[in-house]
């Protein structure tokens, strides 16, 4: 490490960390189009790392927004990465975004915010922290923050390369400022109103994913009008879609190839497995072949604290594509048997979408008392892909297409 | 160095060097003739320092004036000189020169002027001196590091802003910079430092790129340039974009050497030039008087409750409070005095002013009947800076 003889004075405003020469030489198992993307995605993935475990010392709750393994098919596209706190306040439900933009920089002349951060509704956050990462020297800075509102009224907006920046000297230098005022205004507002995307019909997406899948178009971010491109992003399956196919990636989410071939990798680190069920069957299904082993995927979920499992089964064989998705309690240690399992909460909403997130007929299961299961099941066109939620919002929830 | 005590003085005079010697204070016949102009319209109450500083400020402010900002140029010559004195005793280790530090520190005065917040600091002076010691600082830094990064490396350490500013800065026209702001975002998606370059902690080793490279940023360029730039800009070669790119890297380079500004080159009078003093520049108590007495009425109050603040801290804080604000040392130098580590003074300090921080926010709440909020907390933050670095420290 070279070290220059002006070590940072570390003001005692600024949060300084040292990056931890394991952290930093540890290998980026994703893919990226180009260089200049994949370098991006490091500086982020180290950014955020070592920015949440500092966090988390104070405020272990704090999480990244999206799981981590969904990251890439953000980076692929734009710079920075959010984290959400919630419970840190004396409202247990209030919750910030705080959203981090790593720079490799020297200077510290402004805070460059991709638009996508700001005028997405789903992706803008309350906080935007300005991150320097010195890599040779190992060690990272947050220097300045701003919020959505004053982003939105001092910031200037590049059309050329769509990002608001904000000069040095508009920003807080001092990271307290933010908790103080956390705890002592917690209500006043830090976001600028923002006004829903139109919505993209489903051909549209389709086409909007061929085009700029193309990992020769290498600005994809400026190709096409804001208002198509974000509402593009905002669906996070058609992100990953547009991820994969840009980085020639095989389809992560066929459900009937993880039910031939095994989970792909991705879907594993979300939580999803192959089980073979064999328990009582007849009661659920009435048919004779109950007797046989079923193999079927499961996803473990943590709904308010509670451990479910959602799981997606073939109903018959796979050539009739009825699909039977499924919500219950998982056995807890306290009440290993099926029997003694607690049950479903009243009001819990286990819903289908298509991937343009349209509802459709009977598609959504509510417990109307506290029920056993969960259930909705759907007859599907081949390739069809469906969007799965439940409400209550699961841990780490992030819309995934799965394509049947 | 002699400083300056009358009024025409204050804004009408620099300070010269000759290599790195202090020469002394040189006028400019025109800003005497502008400040003496302004007093025989100003009443007495209004010929004050306090007064004309925030006077000009304003008219720089809302006119743009350059005369304005010529006397303000003038005004802060004693904050440049004292953030270049402790630049060049905190990094004795370095061979800058105190004339190149004053240079750094003089050349950013537009951003200073920017900067300051004429309800949020306490004063213009303690600003700009708090302001000119950073911008010092992050230069010499920046201008190391800059040093043993090749051209390549250095675009990837660029601000889109800093380039800009840096292109302004070699002259460049608008359309032009636009064009290299194109093919610097063309090479930044194209070229990167690779894995190994990262994880070995050598970033700021980048070789050239290969000619395929050069090939597809001028791909890339050309594919944008009419929606980016405009309907006829011109196709550009790979060759072009390496020459390009290069000056982009040169300019960059530059701007972190500001050239003798003409900020500070007073125009060397015909009757009135003449060199006023010829002290050597050694330190100058009777300095700190004169910013003390700038402070607006409101922060004498904040004055005393930090004072007060400070006498409840623990006497070793408040030992490293003299140490650090007082007597200028940096962080380093603290630990190396008091064998500990440097990440132990910099907690230290950051505990001090967290606790002070929240003694004057309670302290505005209940005696000021503030309610608090983010533009209340960041005002009560900027302005705890600018009193311990620059106000204690001239008590």
């Amino acid at each position: 490490m070279t070290q220059s003889p002006f070590f940072i004075e570390i003001e005692p405003t600024e949060i300084y960390l040292e990056i931890p020469p394991e952290t930093q030489a540890r290998q980026q198992t994703r893919r990226f189009s180009t260089a200049g993307r994949s370098s991006y995605a490091y500086l982020n993935q180290l950014c955020l790392d070592v920015f949440l475990k500092w966090l988390r010392q104070a405020y272990p709750q704090a999480k990244p927004w999206i799981p981590s393994a969904h990251y890439p098919s953000v980076w692929e596209v734009v710079n920075g990465s959010a984290i959400t706190l919630v419970g840190h306040t004396a409202d247990p439900r209030h919750a910030i975004r705080l959203v981090l933009i790593p720079s490799a920089a020297l200077d510290i002349s402004e805070l460059c915010v991709p638009q996508e951060w700001v005028d997405l509704p789903s992706w803008a956050g309350d906080y935007y922290l300005a991150a320097q990462i010195e890599l040779d020297e190992g060690w990272l800075r947050i220097w300045g923050f701003t919020t959505h509102k004053r982003l939105k009224q001092l910031g200037e907006y590049d059309a050329g390369d769509r990002t608001y920046s904000m000069d040095a000297n508009a920003l807080i230098k001092d990271m307290d400022v933010l908790w103080d005022a956390q705890q002592l205004c917690p209500d006043e507002p830090t976001r600028a109103s923002l006004q829903p995307l139109p919505a993209l019909p489903l051909p549209q997406a389709e086409n909007l994913i061929a085009r700029l899948g193309n990992p020769e178009v290498l600005m994809p971010q400026i190709e096409v009008p804001f208002t198509l491109w974000g509402a593009l992003l905002e669906n996070a399956g058609w992100r990953q879609r547009l991820y994969q196919r840009r980085l020639g990636l095989p389809e992560q989410w066929s459900v009937p190839q993880w039910l031939s071939n095994g989970v792909s990798e991705l879907a594993q680190q979300l939580g999803w497995s192959q089980v073979t069920f064999q328990t009582d069957l007849a009661g659920a299904r009435g048919t004779e072949l109950s007797q046989s082993p079923v193999s079927i995927l499961s996803r473990q979920l943590i709904i308010a604290g509670q451990s479910y499992e959602l799981r997606v089964i073939p109903e018959g064989e796979l050539q009739t594509r009825i699909w039977r998705f499924e919500l219950i309690k998982s056995a807890t240690d306290l009440a290993p048997t099926a029997s003694q399992a607690a049950r479903i909460p009243r009001a819990m909403k286990l819903r289908l979408l298509t991937e343009g997130l349209q509802p459709f007929e009977n598609n959504e299961a509510t417990a109307t008392t506290s029920v056993e299961r969960l259930y909705v099941v759907v007859a599907l066109e081949p390739g069809e892909g469906l969007i799965w939620e439940v409400e209550p919002v699961p841990d780490n929830y992030e819309r995934e297409i799965l394509r049947f | 160095m002699r400083p300056r005590q009358e009024i025409i003085e204050i804004f009408s005079t620099f300070l010269v060097f000759d290599a790195d010697r202090l020469q002394g204070w040189v006028t400019d016949p025109r800003l005497r003739r502008s400040i003496e102009r302004s007093l025989t319209q100003l009443s007495e109450s209004e010929r004050s320092e306090a007064f004309l500083e925030l006077y000009w400020y304003k008219a720089w402010q809302t006119q743009g004036s350059h005369l304005a900002q010529s006397h303000l140029a003038a005004d802060l010559q004693e904050p440049c000189y004292w953030a270049a004195f402790k630049a060049t005793r905190c990094f004795e280790s370095v061979e800058y020169s105190f004339s190149d530090c004053f240079q750094v520190a003089i050349a950013s005065l537009e951003k200073v002027l920017q900067g300051f917040d004429s309800k949020r600091n306490i004063s213009l002076k303690g600003f700009a001196n708090l302001k000119f010691r950073s911008v010092i600082k992050d230069t010499l830094r920046q201008r190391w590091i800059t040093d043993i990064c090749t051209p390549w490396a250095l675009l990837h350490k660029l601000s889109k802003k800093r380039l800009i500013e840096s292109l302004q800065n070699a002259g460049l026209a608008s359309d032009k910079i636009q064009q290299y702001v194109l093919a610097w975002t063309c090479f930044n998606t194209l070229y990167a430092p690779n894995e190994t370059l990262r994880r070995t902690r050598t970033t700021r080793k980048m070789v050239k790129p290969e000619q395929e490279t050069w090939e597809a940023i001028a791909t890339l360029y050309n594919q944008y340039r009419h929606t980016q730039l405009s309907a006829t800009a011109p196709l550009v070669s790979s060759s072009d974009l390496e020459k390009w790119l290069t000056a982009c890297a040169t300019a960059a380079r530059q701007y972190l050497y500001p050239s003798s500004t003409s900020i500070n080159a007073p125009k060397r009078g015909q009757d009135e030039g003449e060199l006023l003093d010829d002290l050597p520049d050694n330190v100058e108590p009777a300095l700190t008087a004169m910013i003390g007495e700038e402070e607006a009425l409101a922060t004498n109050q904040v004055n005393a409750v930090l004072l007060d603040a400070i006498k409840q801290l623990e006497p070793s804080l408040q030992q490293l409070l003299q140490l650090y604000y007082v007597q200028g040392l940096s962080q380093q130098q603290i630990a190396k005095q008091l064998q500990v580590q440097q990440y132990t003074i910099s907690r230290q300090l950051t505990k001090i002013k967290r606790s002070l921080q929240q003694y004057l926010i309670q302290w505005s709440q209940e005696t000021l009947h503030i309610s608090p909020n983010l533009d209340v907390l960041e005002s009560i933050s900027t302005m705890l800076e600018e009193w311990l670095k620059v106000h204690y420290g001239q008590k």
